[in-house]
């Protein structure tokens, strides 16, 4: 077996480069026979996810346990899981690369690499949490620039690719030292990719410069991008109402859970290609124990974020959170979130912190309990309000079906199903660095103020504002056939008849349609209409049959609409008593009393009606055409900070535009410096 | 950079100048320079969506109207929760007319508590807010205002991300989790005033707008033998019930002490209750 015959000869000679090498070389011999039962298996599973996700598909989110009281649940947090642990690997090789950490050289690209690979899955999981992933270009294509979710994505692709350069760049004098390498140990196809990858990289001191500051660069910029994947992921749930979500301390909390996950992952990779590849002479347990501290200050940071995200809001005892936080504590869910508490949080800080637990051993354990007790954390933050109804105050639920239970394992799974794969490709361990950093240990006099200065940024104006009309989509009503259109217009005539059973029985207006019926010895009525001053006069006369004007009588007032359908409703303005000439009147629009003033321009028509004691009401209407309209509905105040907005969105474009020329940027420098010096040697 | 005149892609045989003009087109800075153009378009017509999505999110649209002309209608409701006995006929009207599982109650009427001990009725319709957070949060702006101020889903767009069931404060969206009910009516293409279910997209309440510019009222006030619910029109003033009755709005509103659920939510509901039984509205969350 290769791996056996490779393990004898990593010996501690102290020549860790040769050691290095030859153990990036391991992994592209024949593999074995464990290699290709554990990649079967891990294969297997994430088919068992994908035909998961092809039955919801299928059958719609319902299949997953989804329903209207558990709109978010494992998917959401299965994303915020697998995005956060890659930020640990980004983010621990570039604060350990920027703070000079010499021990790093060993960790850096597997660490790098968990990073790619654990957001391409997190990324990923975002198509089963979505209804309708077919849709999900409508991102780019018509994206509302106030939501969260948008800027998630944003913040998720700028992440990736800033991941990827990290990834990548680093790899260039890798492959040209193993590009080196004699015989056919690389492979042919390794041979043409590496090749193509370092063309011109001879390691020439310009060339470490740019490199140099280039890497730095990037890893500067890791790690706000990082900072940034996750504030936003949890501004999508702090940027609605609800209890619990709604708050102020959950960006910086996710940040941290991202990070003691995150460290926890790279301990569990970093011991799983040790093992595999025999690494024991390059990876250490000091390697472990140091990584164990740093997940252990998380450990403690993240314990400390949650007290103080839920004592508030506990000790208030608004309702809303006062609820959501007794399901959390004592109630429902409060099984697993002290078993979070416990397991995740506190044991693994015990295991660091004591003396005889503190190697390599005690690590993993620490780690292989931190990761599902962090994933159990964010099922808790995401189900638990989800679950809660603000009306009713009380909690729905959600169950767990084999499909999201499939599809969280897939992506599992996937996580060292890639890596296993990637690093066939690209060297397991960082040489060149290692390379270096040997020597810079042997020159003790080394001048260490040779680090390149991180360029500033490439400036990039920000995008014109322009406002391109785009024709609005209507949906398309006239797409039926003309047979179904008349097959509906007849069933339409048919159903006319009882169209408006409430309406048609509207008493006033039947009332009102029989005012011509007034019997003869009914009193009469006649109304006049008269506009003046922005003001509207109605008068009704009311003379008794015979002819004399009616004292002390009560008129009401209406006018008709047809807002609301036909036959017209009345609607009541109010009543007046007539005076001593049988006149009663209405003023419209001056009167406190009468709040109505008229709202539409053009003819009106207005009606009084006079109910005498026992006996049919009599009414007169008359059409008066109103010129001094004006509407009822007032507008909200704008809300404040409304504004701020758009200048958030503008600066927002500019400063990703901003990161991707950057990181474009660092691409082309180091391409050029190769190119250059190759053309150099060349001539 | 290779001289344009030796450009392999230019096709043998072009007299000189014409092959010129081929290899320009082609050549890489021209090339790249139509990529940056067509970057820049993108990120034009980007802000230009974000005018779009802004112009629908803030209340700018809502403004005063000039003229009654301009005006149109400001549709809104009013329940009268003094007169409601629960006996959720506005719920199965609405779920009939538009073809809704039992538990997609996009009017609900809620059991809630009231201060003496006993419970009231409360039907809960969207609220059509004016700052409808619904409408902030959907990544792909399938929310869309309409000029009278109803709040609809554009079910064509929506992605199902159901991030508006989460800013929601008042609970009136379902989803579509699975297939829907089997239709019983003529086959209609959907439309956000009158939406067809889909699997996979979000539905509410929406006023039944396609009724209310034929003067015809929505399903559920139709349908109420109590008169709790009204249709009203906030430019016009006017508001109307099932049973016939019609009143003039902002009297109706004032003279019975209106209030608007979570109103300390600043998302200015566009439906109002009247209470009088000892029910309470009070608390947002």
């Amino acid at each position: 077996m290769t791996t056996d015959a490779m393990a004898t000869t990593a010996t501690t000679t102290g020549a860790a480069t040769s050691t290095a090498r030859e153990a990036s070389l391991q992994p592209f011999g024949k593999p074995s026979r464990p290699w290709w039962l554990a990649v079967s298996a891990l294969s297997l599973i994430v088919l068992a996810g994908i035909a998961g996700w092809v039955v919801q598909l299928k059958g719609g989110m319902g299949v997953a346990g989804y329903n209207d009281h558990a709109f978010w649940a494992i998917y959401i947090a299965d994303v915020i899981t697998f995005i956060g642990v890659s930020y640990g690997g980004a983010v621990v090789s570039a604060i350990l690369r920027l703070t000079g950490a010499t021990w790093r050289a060993p960790l850096t690209r597997l660490a790098e690499g968990t990073a790619v690979v654990t957001v391409l899955i997190g990324a990923a999981l975002i198509v089963p949490h979505i209804g309708n992933p077919i849709r999900l270009w409508e991102l780019v294509t018509r994206p509302n620039l106030s939501a969260p979710v948008f800027w998630d994505f944003v913040a998720v692709m700028t992440y990736t690719f800033g991941s990827i350069v990290f990834f990548a760049l680093p790899l260039v004098p890798d492959m040209a030292v193993l590009g080196q390498e004699p015989g056919q140990r690389l492979g042919r196809r390794r041979t043409t990719l590496y090749a193509r990858v370092s063309r011109g990289w001879v390691g020439a001191p310009r060339q470490r410069r740019v490199m140099a500051g280039a890497l730095g660069l990037v890893s500067v910029m890791i790690i706000p991008l990082a900072v940034s994947v996750h504030s936003v992921l949890s501004w999508a749930f702090a940027s609605t109402g609800r209890p619990w979500w709604h708050e102020s301390i959950w960006a910086p909390q996710f940040v941290v859970a991202a990070l003691y996950s995150g460290v926890a992952l790279v301990i569990l990779v970093l011991a799983g290609f040790r093992r595999g590849y025999h690494l024991e002479g390059l990876i250490t347990p000091r390697h472990f124990v140091r990584l164990g501290f740093i997940m252990a200050t998380f450990a403690a940071t993240y314990l400390y974020l949650t007290f103080a995200d839920i004592l508030p809001g506990a000790y208030v005892g608004e309702p809303g959170t006062a609820t959501v936080f007794t399901d959390l504590l004592v109630g429902r869910l409060a099984l697993w979130f002290w078993m979070f508490a416990i397991i995740g949080g506190l044991l693994p800080l015990l295991l660091v912190a004591l003396p005889w637990t503190r190697n390599v051993t005690g690590m993993v354990v620490a780690s292989c309990l931190v990761l599902p007790m962090m994933w159990l954390k964010r099922v808790l933050l995401v189900v638990g309000p989800a679950n809660y109804d603000t009306i009713t105050r009380t909690f729905g639920t959600y169950h767990f079906t084999w499909v999201p239970i499939a599809i969280t394992l897939a992506a599992t799974a996937a996580v060292p199903l890639l890596l296993m794969l990637l690093f066939r490709a690209v060297p397991l361990l960082s040489i060149d660095e290692i390379e270096e950093i040997e020597q810079m240990q042997e020159l003790s006099d080394l001048d260490k103020h040779a680090r390149a200065r991180p360029q500033t940024l490439a400036s990039e104006p920000a995008p014109d504002e322009a406002r391109l009309v785009g024709a609005s989509s209507k949906a398309n009503r006239v797409a039926g056939a003309t047979g179904v259109l008349l097959i509906v217009a007849l069933l339409g005539m048919l159903g006319v008849g009882t169209a408006n059973p409430a309406q048609a029985a509207t008493p006033q207006a039947a009332s009102w349609s029989a005012s011509a019926r007034t019997s003869t010895n009914a009193p009469k009525i006649t109304i006049a209409g008269v506009e003046a001053g922005g003001l509207m006069e109605l008068s009704a006369t009311l003379l008794d049959p015979d002819g004399r004007p009616l004292f002390g009588a009560e008129v009401d007032f209406f006018f008709s609409t047809t807002e609301f359908g036909t036959p017209a409703r009345l609607v009541p303005l109010g009543s007046a008593t007539t005076d001593k000439t049988g006149i009663a009147r209405l003023t419209l629009g001056g009167d406190a009393d009468h709040l109505y003033r008229p709202t539409v321009k053009g003819p009106q028509e207005f009606v009084a009606t006079y109910t005498p004691a026992g006996a049919q009401p009599v009414t007169s209407s008359t059409t008066v055409n109103v010129t001094a309209a004006r509407s009822a509905y007032h507008a909200a105040p704008a809300k404040p900070l409304a504004g701020v907005g758009n200048v958030l969105v503008l600066a927002l474009f500019a400063i990703v535009a901003a990161i991707w020329l950057t990181l474009i940027a660092q691409i082309w420098r180091v391409r050029r410096v190769c190119r250059g010096v190759q053309q150099a040697s060349s001539s | 950079m290779q001289p344009p005149t030796s450009h392999p892609k230019v096709p043998p045989g072009l007299p000189p100048d014409m092959a010129r003009e081929v290899s320009k087109v082609l050549n890489r800075r021209n090339l790249l320079g139509t990529l940056g153009v067509a970057a820049a378009g993108g990120a034009l017509t980007m802000v230009s969506y974000r005018d779009d999505a802004q112009a629908a999110t803030t209340p700018k649209k809502a403004a005063p109207p000039k003229g009654a002309k301009t005006a149109g209608h400001a549709w809104c409701m009013v329940i009268d929760l003094r007169t409601c006995d629960g006996c959720r006929g506005c719920t199965t009207a609405c779920q009939k007319r538009h073809g809704l599982r039992d538990e997609q109650t996009w009017i609900k009427v809620y059991e809630m508590p009231d201060s003496t001990g006993g419970t009231f009725h409360m039907p809960r319709p969207c609220m059509m807010c004016e700052d409808a957070p619904c409408m902030y949060i959907c990544p792909v702006g399938a929310n869309i205002r309409t000029d009278d101020g109803l709040v609809l889903v554009d079910t064509q767009a929506c992605i199902g991300s159901r991030a508006c069931m989460a800013a929601c404060p008042y609970e009136a969206r379902y989803f579509n989790w699975e297939d829907p009910l089997p239709q019983k009516r003529m086959p209609m293409p959907t439309s956000p005033q009158m939406p067809v279910p889909e699997k996979g997209v979000v539905g509410k309440c929406v006023f039944c707008a396609d009724r209310l510019p034929q003067g015809e009222l929505p399903a559920c006030v139709s349908a109420c033998p109590m008169g709790v619910l009204y249709i009203g029109d906030l430019v016009t003033d006017i508001a109307v019930n099932g049973i016939g009755e019609t009143v003039v709005l902002s009297e109706f509103l004032r003279a019975n002490d209106a209030v608007r659920y979570k109103e300390e939510l600043g998302t200015n509901p566009r439906v109002y209750y009247i209470l009088g039984h000892g029910q309470n509205l009070g608390g947002a969350a």
